[in-house]
């Protein structure tokens, strides 16, 4: 019996269609009943998450009616009128298999090599698990997906490193400074990314952040939120000298902070290190800050550029990863693997 | 290796650290990316070669192996090596081994240069103390020394926006400045003990406690430049760049000058 994979992903679709193939939660373990009531397949776990629906099952029917019939049930469950056009990918093994281990490698993902699907896969599988709609070969080959994407972590660097602004500004961080739990951040302008980037920081210890904004009651949520505290506009100067990162994205037409008014701040700290981040554009810091010594500037495009340099590298690991990923589904695939013989079918996309 | 005499094997630890030497340019072009398993693995191999040749000198002699220029510089590459695999034990400190190899390449290859292995007369076990102490004193300068260079390198890559600053596996600048000072620390401790036997030796010697030798006012100066370096860092906030500059510098200062002093010395000659 052969494993299959229908599914729809950010690759194949927009957004907007792939809100109306989602799953909840709660709608997962019937819709997995129903399918095994018809007779479609034997074993099946359903990932839906932002970026994707599949569903991964076990036949032992025709696997290319079966997969039509498990589209055409997705269509009507989810009482979508519009044509099919290129939305869903249609596997079966080994195909099947590859996909669901580049899925857990974070090989699928948006953010090339991210963790989080990995999460969101153990969690789909437990709720199938839990309802008992997973047998001897999804449960086999899931938990293989698991190791498999734990090897890949470990054997390769296609999860190292930040591909995000918010955390290549915490790995920036941690270059500078010996750890960050003594180190207090500063929000200037209470902006998305900075938010972000302060929620970063505070999850890698630092002790804790002050928020500065034109408007002080967004800076007095912003700061209740991460639980730091609120500043006037007007006096976040007067909190610097206890500051080590700042994290700036005003919406200011000029630079807020210049080097004649950074030099004094310098001595006062006895030139403890500063790491600036300024992610305004306009930007609000002058770049000449950055000649002063034990002054650390970064701009957006900076961090952009640390970001996709983590891509290009793993980037390059893609090939790697995908002859490990080649390796382990063949292995799963030979008969003292599966405990019986399979015949791989080719992929037949939809 | 029966037939191998103390400086073959020192010879040998030599090759083994310009072959680390050869490995670091490698690592370097790669941006320190990788662990550095390798090169530790090669530095503490043939750190094995070093400790047996030093063992044998000392056997030999049946005193520390601190009385000649060779002697003396086996001696420092040794405390040198040690401390970098101890440092070494931690992954991101690894890439010390990277800076060292090539500075313990030429140490060595200065080390192995003939009319620096001179036989000497009975030397004192104060005199052995002395020396073993002020030696290991310039083996943790030196380590320290290259964790300072590693903070100007680290330093510079992030003022200049460099991929490499973030891509490396390399420790935080704090850390490396943290390590630096610790290690100058040591040997300034180190220096200072070596240094307090030197008049009861002069005493017993030439019946003076103070002469103006070369060496003598040299190690004075040594000793004062590492320990301004060090106040300072304190004092008026001279961390950093300056105290990494400080730190390389120094060294380099004792390094290059090292040999000549001796030569000049009459009081350290046999």
């Amino acid at each position: 019996m052969p494993i299959i994979t229908i599914g729809l992903s950010h690759r194949t679709c927009a957004v907007d269609v792939r809100e109306r193939f989602a799953f909840s939660d709660a709608d997962i373990p019937a819709a997995l009943t129903e399918l095994k009531a018809r007779g479609l397949v034997s074993e099946g776990v359903i990932v839906s998450t932002c970026n994707r629906m599949e569903i991964y099952a076990v036949t032992n029917s025709s696997e290319r009616k079966v997969l039509d019939e498990l589209r055409d049930f997705i269509v009507a469950q989810k009482a979508y009128n519009n044509a099919i056009n290129g939305e869903f990918y249609l596997y079966s093994e080994p195909q099947s298999l590859e996909h669901l281990f580049k899925v857990a490698c974070g090989m699928d993902s948006m953010l090339l090599g991210e963790t989080e699907i990995l999460g969101q896969l153990k969690k789909a599988y437990d709720l199938a698990l839990q309802h008992k709609h997973t047998g001897a070969r999804l449960n086999k080959a899931f938990q293989r997906a698991f190791n498999v994407a734990k090897h890949v972590r470990t054997a390769t660097n296609i999860q190292r490193g930040s591909v995000s602004v918010a955390s290549a500004a915490v790995e920036l961080a941690e270059k500078i400074f010996n750890t960050l739990e003594d180190h207090k951040v500063m929000v200037i302008g209470a902006g998305d990314t900075s938010e972000k980037t302060a929620r970063a920081l505070l999850s890698r210890g630092a002790q804790s952040v002050i928020v500065a904004n034109r408007s002080f009651d967004r800076a007095a949520a912003l700061a209740l939120e991460l639980g730091g505290t609120a500043v006037s506009f007007d006096n976040w100067t007067e909190e610097f000298q206890d500051i080590d990162i700042v994290i700036s994205s005003t919406a200011a037409p000029h630079y807020i902070l210049d080097r004649t008014k950074l030099e004094p701040i310098m001595k006062a700290r006895r030139r403890r290190p500063l790491l600036l981040i300024d992610i305004a554009v306009p930007r609000d810091i002058e770049p000449e800050v950055n000649f002063l010594e034990s002054v650390y500037l970064y701009n957006i495009d900076d961090l952009q550029a640390i970001a996709d340099g983590y891509l290009k590298q793993r980037q390059e690991e893609i090939a790697k990863c995908e002859a490990i990923i080649r390796e382990k589904a063949q292995a799963l695939l030979e008969p003292s693997a599966s405990g019986m013989s399979f015949q791989p079918n080719l992929a037949q996309p939809a | 290796m029966d037939g191998l005499t103390e400086r073959g094997f020192f010879a040998l630890a030599v090759f083994g650290y310009g072959l680390s030497a050869i490995y670091s340019v490698f690592l370097w072009r790669k941006g320190f990316q990788r662990d550095d398993r390798l090169n530790y693995a090669v530095l503490a191999f043939f750190f094995i070669a070093h400790t047996t040749a030093m063992a044998l000198r000392g056997f030999s002699l049946s005193r520390c192996p601190v009385n000649n220029l060779f002697e003396a510089m086996m001696f420092i590459m040794w405390t040198i090596v040690a401390s970098y695999l101890v440092l070494g034990l931690f992954r991101r400190l690894r890439f010390l081994g990277a800076f060292a190899s090539p500075v313990l390449l030429a140490m060595g290859v200065f080390a192995l240069m003939p009319g620096l292995d001179t036989t000497e007369g009975d030397v004192s076990k104060m005199a052995s103390l002395h020396a073993a102490l002020i030696l290991l004193s310039y083996g943790a300068f030196g380590i320290g020394s290259f964790a300072a260079l590693m903070y100007l390198m680290v330093e510079r890559d992030l003022k200049m926006h460099r991929a490499r600053a973030i891509l490396s596996v390399l420790p935080s600048i704090q850390r490396l400045e943290l390590i630096s000072t610790r290690l100058l620390i040591a040997g300034l401790v180190l220096l200072t003990a070596g240094l307090s036997l030197a008049p009861v030796l002069m005493k017993d010697r030439y019946g003076v406690f103070f002469q103006a030798d070369a060496k003598i006012v040299w190690s004075g100066i040594v000793w004062a430049a590492y320990a301004i370096l060090l106040v300072a860092r304190w004092w008026s906030s001279q961390g950093g760049r300056k105290f990494a500059w400080g730190a390389v510098g120094s060294f380099s200062f004792v390094l290059l000058t090292f040999w000549g002093v001796n030569l000049l010395s009459k009081a350290h000659q046999p």
